[in-house]
């Protein structure tokens, strides 16, 4: 379990692009294109293709990080970037519940296709309005606490707080793997 | 401001007069269609946004590969051709060919319809 493929998945403007972009060791390769759809009236730039990253964490794994386009036209990328991923982020924005409905559709697409550990990893927690992590739950579809995946708050600009993500995934991952032995 | 429907006649222009021609598209760099004549089998929504990543990778490639700046992306199947090339700052072309286009015309009657489209966009 060296080498890791994980992608990051979520609606438009949760932070995607800066969430790779706040932890990779190498350039970010970006595929950022001027937004003339309703994006452009949040964000000047749109993911069309993904955003790659690559982050070497310190037991020696490599994490190859690849974020997904928002955008529900641009699905044909969500199932091609899904294939032979060890586990996903979902991020969301928790202050705009007007997208929960979209990143549970996004988390629907996924489950579909297939059953990878995930987390969910909400931002702009600590805007006015945002909604509470066991409220967001709810709102994504994640009823059963005991099945529900685990939830970290994430700040997407700051390379500490997406770190702390990663690991939580991780960690993650090697509790489905121990529980999938046992 | 150009209307739509002046573009999309363009498109059909190209596609009656160009030989084994079967569909243009004029996309957003962001993967929203502006003029289409396509294939009624073929989803206008998804194609266009497909056209738009496709494009974004190419361009990705030849420059971090320093293959300077890029002229057209070829996907050559075995059932025809899909052709992807700027057309402006902001838009892209895809055209549709059968397996029995010639790449040499095909790629001139390109060139000259972005030519059109550009001069049509500047008035």
């Amino acid at each position: 379990m060296d080498k890791l493929k994980i992608v990051i998945a979520g609606p438009v403007g949760a932070g995607k692009t800066s969430f790779i972009n706040a932890i990779s060791e190498v350039e970010v390769v970006d595929t950022d294109r001027r937004a003339t759809d309703e994006t452009a009236l949040r964000k000047q730039r749109t993911t069309v293709a993904f955003d790659y990253g690559k982050l070497t964490v310190s037991s020696g794994q490599i994490l190859y990080l690849y974020g997904a386009p928002g955008q529900f036209r641009f699905d044909f990328m969500w199932d091609i970037l899904i294939k032979g991923v060890a586990g996903y982020v979902l991020l969301v924005d928790a202050n705009r519940p007007q997208d929960f409905y979209k990143a549970r559709q996004i988390l629907n697409f996924i489950k579909e296709r297939i059953n990878t550990p995930m987390i969910l990893g909400l931002t702009h927690m600590d805007c006015e309005g945002a909604w509470e992590a066991e409220e967001m739950a709810l709102a994504l579809g994640l009823i059963d606490k005991e099945a529900r995946p685990p939830i970290v708050t994430v700040n997407a600009l700051e390379a500490k707080s997406v770190a702390r993500c990663l690991i939580a995934l991780l960690e993650h991952l090697i509790e489905k793997t121990v529980l999938n032995k046992g | 401001m150009i209307q739509a429907s002046a573009l999309k006649e363009q498109l059909e222009n190209f596609i009656r007069k160009t030989p084994d021609v079967e569909g243009a598209l004029l996309v957003t760099y962001d993967g929203l269609s502006i003029a289409s004549v396509i294939p009624s089998n073929l989803d206008e929504e998804r194609t266009s946004a497909m056209s738009a990543a496709m494009l974004s990778l190419g361009d990705r490639i030849a420059r971090e590969l320093n293959r300077g700046v890029i002229e057209r992306i070829l996907v050559s199947g075995e059932k025809g051709y899909s052709i992807l090339v700027g057309c402006g700052e902001d838009i892209l072309l895809l055209t549709l060919a059968n397996s029995d286009a010639k790449e040499g015309i095909l790629f001139l009657s390109i060139k000259r319809l972005v030519q059109e489209i550009q001069s049509l966009l500047k008035d």
